[in-house]
């Protein structure tokens, strides 16, 4: 290709990559910024003073509806949420993914595609039946019940991903392992399992994802002192009344995506990998 | 005493029936090589010896106990698979300890074993790395000392040498049979490698289309092939399939052979007993090693279209009866192509085959 | 797929251990998302409202869901929606991923670059483009800085534009998720037979339209149902971003399913309205997941 449109092609490049820096931009200088500073710059404007009051703001004593304590306790919700949910979900797809691809029976196959379409299924059918449920079992809005639906609709992702993976791991594995006189623990635990790294990390960083930045659950299935943060943040930004400070609900937004965009960060390379064994369903 | 013997084995894929009815009996000791052609149900029936599928029908039998419910750690078999099968995230000595810790042998008797079978296969210094850092000759050195570190009844080896390269080929192949040799064990090869198949093993079965075609001595395999298949099969280059008419002349039976516009009558021998298709058309089979130079001027006047020098011998291409028929010389006799030589068939060792059935006559 | 090796198994543990380990994720999935559904779709056909109510009322519920305005306006947004926002991510996803296979230095970073989005929640995506659209001190602001003092822009609280904020916001969000499975599917491709159309003397631009994009047919099948699927269940976005206002102007039938069950107290005609959901998404899934699997039968 010529110079002048290898000059063209980067130049397409780089106003992409500022398209997709801009928002990040734009809530970091807004962030950092005063109300006073706000209404005189715009958007662009970089901040005069640094100032990190949005930022304690957001995190101590912004108001989400009539409590007024920012954003930490939802924060710690979704810790709390977001770890036993992603290693119950994650362990369960390990196990499925390792019986439906090298401990095969009768109907196996048939229970793999049962849950291919789990994948699919557009979660407001299960609204209203889960939220019965959970009611029945005390569970309703509450931390546990949470964790519960996200791994019920969990298993189908992780377990798609570990099948998909071990199905690559060729058969006469297990049976050089099985002559030797392993049985279906041993050869998991042994075997299997120390073979598993890269799709464990690439299921554990798409559950994270997913289930951190779940709005939908935490909407219906939780409350008060269960809600996790992305439920707290849209509370934050859309619901108080009196005039809105954009400082803090940037600098909210950014708390809400500080944990994904960190495991993006040092993870990148897993989570490229997810997005494409997710899109190769099947 | 039977070491191993398959009693009408049969094996379904869904409709699809891979094996069907195998029969083989191995003495103790004995080294069986099963030989055939790609997809012919080798892999398969190994499987179903070694308890890793079951059989759709039919019994094995491993030290005459019938094992169709015996799981395969307790069939007392080691295997070597064509892919080795090492534990990637093991080295080389956990990949050989592994069977025994699992059958719960003492460490310090693990150490034992593998010190032993370090030594037999010569890999002391690979005992720490892991198999993604090994040759593909060592990986299967170490794939044997895996079966080879517990003292297995029987030993399983799925073409085994078929991811080496020509030469490493030929040396691990002196080496199983040095092996076998010392150890007396009994062995099950899979090969579709004809020479493997003849050096190695005291019975061959050749299979096809998951039928045993013929069970035998190599040498019986060679000298006497069931049918068509089997004789083509084995031995390189193949032996020649000349169709001819068989005829008396004079209380003799033979056939005659014409290569361009000479011809001649080649007599068989011993030959009352194909005395039944005299008239009809069969098959002759004789091997490219089985033609003579007839010094005398007799035999067939054949144009040679081709040679193919090999070294030791010469493989000269001529046509004989429609077809092409190739005869391996010495140097010396051979000729450069468009030039005639005399040629005579060892009809004492020919074979006959019946062009419907494809099967051996007399 | 149709016939899949099984190992033989024996004995008690060999046998029943896998379904054992099996049976309790398969138990869950079968309970509570088929039992879910059907269960569901009982919901629809009766009078609940603010609690369950078994009283059956045939299809009344679709009835009122098909005679109601709001869900036609909500039916008519994903339409625009959908089509707006899988036609604006894929174009943006493909053209960038075609650019960045041009052997471009500081691909790595931009690639992390145009990925990152994907990372965000939607109500982060909501919230910052919300600022950004904002009428008074965003974008609006900015262009007036700039001595374009007619600029106006009102599509967050316009009632006719609402709904087009959400395909920019979304757009942002997913694009970045296009080139990436593009790329790789790009870098899937033979080398040999770029090589061997050069040769030819065919043109850059005519080996990809001729022999590179026809080949990543299945990858833009793939990328397409994704996106299909994530535009049908679009609920965070919109709840951030506009909250499906001004009005009900912006929608979804996400929302719409979400306001009638939890907040309107019209749980039959929310039960009725996910159905529908359900009914669309398995309309575009069954036929592509069956032919997924046939084909990963023939292989
Ligand atoms: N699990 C299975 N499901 C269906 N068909 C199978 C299965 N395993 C093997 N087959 C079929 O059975 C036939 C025999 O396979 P097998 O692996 O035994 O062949 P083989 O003789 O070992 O061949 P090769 O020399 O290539 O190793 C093949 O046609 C194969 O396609
Ligand atoms: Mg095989």
């Amino acid at each position: 290709m010529s110079k002048p449109w290898r000059g063209v092609l980067y130049a397409v490049l780089l106003i992409a990559a500022l398209y997709y820096l801009l928002p990040l931009y734009v809530m970091l200088s807004t962030s950092l910024k005063t109300m006073d500073e706000i209404r005189a710059g715009n958007l662009l404007s970089l901040p005069g003073a640094i100032s990190f009051d949005a930022w304690h703001k957001a995190w101590g004593t912004a108001c989400t509806g009539i409590e007024c304590s920012g954003l930490s306790g939802y924060f710690w919700n979704s810790v709390r949420m977001v770890i036993p949910a992603v290693l119950i979900s994650t362990a369960l797809g390990a196990l499925n993914g390792y019986v439906l691809s090298k401990w095969r029976f009768r109907g196996s196959e048939l229970a793999f595609a049962m849950l291919l379409f789990g994948l699919y299924i557009p979660f407001q059918v299960l609204l209203l039946p889960m939220a019965q449920t959970l009611g029945w079992f005390g569970l309703a809005r509450s931390m546990a019940g949470l964790v519960f639906v996200h791994v019920v609709c969990g298993i189908a992702g992780t377990t798609l991903f570990f099948r998909n993976f071990y199905v690559g791991i060729p058969d006469e594995l297990i049976k050089a392992a099985r002559l030797d006189g392993a049985g279906f623990w041993r050869i998991f635990l042994r075997i299997v399992l120390p073979m598993s790294l890269p799709i464990l990390m690439v299921t554990l960083i798409w559950q994270f994802t997913q289930i951190w930045n779940d709005f939908l659950f935490g909407l219906v299935f939780s409350s008060g002192e269960s809600q996790p943060i992305t439920v707290g943040l849209n509370n934050l930004a859309n619901t108080s009344t009196s005039v809105k400070e954009y400082n803090v609900n940037m600098a909210a937004a950014l708390i809400a995506a500080l944990p994904t965009i960190a495991v993006y960060v040092l993870a990148g390379k897993y989570f490229v990998r997810g997005l494409a064994a997710g899109a190769v369903k099947g | 005493m039977g070491a191993l013997a398959i009693k009408n084995v049969t094996k379904r894929f869904g409709d699809t029936h891979i094996l069907k009815g195998i029969d083989i009996h191995v003495d103790s000791g004995e080294f069986l090589i099963l030989v055939g052609p790609s997809g012919c149900g080798k892999s398969t029936l190994m499987n179903i010896i070694a308890g890793l599928e079951s059989p759709s029908g039919g019994e094995v039998h491993i030290a005459d106990r019938i094992v169709n419910d015996v799981a395969p750690k307790d069939r007392d078999i080691a295997m070597v698979f064509q892919s080795y099968a090492l534990y990637p995230t093991m080295n080389v000595r956990q990949n050989i300890a592994f069977g025994l810790e699992t059958r719960g042998v003492p460490k310090k008797e693990q150490d034992e074993v593998i010190a032993r079978v370090a030594k037999m296969l010569q890999m002391d210094h690979l005992l720490d790395r892991k198999p993604g850092q090994l040759s593909g000759g060592q990986r299967q050195r170490v794939a044997m000392g895996r079966a080879l570190a517990r003292n297995p009844k029987l030993f399983l080896f799925d073409e085994p040498l078929s991811n080496l390269d020509a030469k490493l080929r030929v040396e691990m192949r002196t080496e199983i049979k040095q092996l076998h040799h010392r150890l007396k064990t009994t062995i099950v090869y899979v090969t579709h490698d004809q020479i493997e198949a003849m050096t190695l093993g005291d019975k061959i079965a050749v299979m096809k289309d998951g039928v045993i075609q013929q069970f035998g001595s190599p040498q019986q395999i060679y000298d006497t092939p069931a049918n068509l298949f089997v004789a083509g099969f084995i031995g390189s280059p193949s032996m020649n399939f000349i169709p001819a008419h068989l005829a008396s002349e004079g209380g003799v039976i033979g056939v005659s052979l014409q290569s361009g516009d000479a011809a001649c009558f080649a007599p068989l021998l011993d030959s009352q007993r194909y005395a039944a298709y005299v008239g009809k058309r069969v098959i002759v089979g004789v091997r490219p090693e089985q033609w003579d130079l007839a010094a005398d001027g007799g035999g067939l006047a054949c144009k040679i279209n081709l040679t193919e020098p090999t070294g030791p011998d010469t493989i000269v291409f001529t046509q004989i009866n429609g077809i092409e028929v190739q005869a391996r010389l010495h140097p010396r006799d051979a000729r450069s192509p468009g030039s005639v030589l005399h040629l005579r068939p060892d009809m004492s060792k020919a074979v006959l085959f019946d062009p419907e059935t494809e099967i051996r006559i007399g | 797929m149709s016939v899949t090796s099984r190992p033989a198994h024996y004995g008690f543990a060999e046998h029943w251990l896998p379904r054992l380990v099996l049976a309790p994720s398969f138990l869950l999935v079968l309970v509570f998302l088929y039992g879910f559904i059907a269960w569901n779709g009982a919901l629809s056909f009766t009078a609940s409202r603010l609690l369950p109510n078994y009283e059956w009322v045939g299809l009344a519920q679709y009835e009122a869901l098909f005679a109601s305005e709001r869900w036609w306006v909500a039916v008519h947004n994903l339409f625009i929606f959908g089509v707006l926002f899988i036609g604006g991510a894929m174009a943006v996803g493909i053209v960038l991923a075609i650019l960045l296979d041009q052997k471009i230095r500081l691909e790595g970073a931009l690639r992390t670059i145009y990925l990152y989005p994907l990372a965000l929640s939607f109500i982060v995506t909501g919230t910052a483009w919300g600022w950004m659209l904002n009428p008074g001190l965003g974008l609006e602001k900015l262009m007036h800085d700039w001595g374009y003092a007619g600029f106006s822009f009102d599509w967050l609280v316009n009632p006719d534009r609402s709904i087009y904020t959400i395909v920019i916001a979304g757009i942002w969000q997913s694009s970045g998720f296009v080139m990436a499975l593009f790329l790789a599917g790009l870098r899937g491709i033979d080398d040999s037979i770029i090589k061997a159309a050069q040769i030819d003397g065919a043109s850059l631009p005519r080996i990809y339209w001729r022999i590179i994009l026809p080949a990543m047919r299945p990858v833009f099948f793939s990328t397409l149902m994704i996106l299909a699927h994530i535009a049908i269940k679009s609920f965070d976005l919109v709840m951030a971003l506009t909250g499906g206002g001004p009005g009900f102007s912006s929608d979804l039938p996400a929302t719409f399913m979400y306001q009638m069950a939890f907040t309107r107290g019209q749980m039959g005609l929310g039960a009725a309205s996910a159905m529908m959901m359900l009914v669309t998404v398995s309309a575009v899934v069954v036929p592509y997941l069956y032919s997924e699997l046939r084909r990963s039968r023939h292989v």
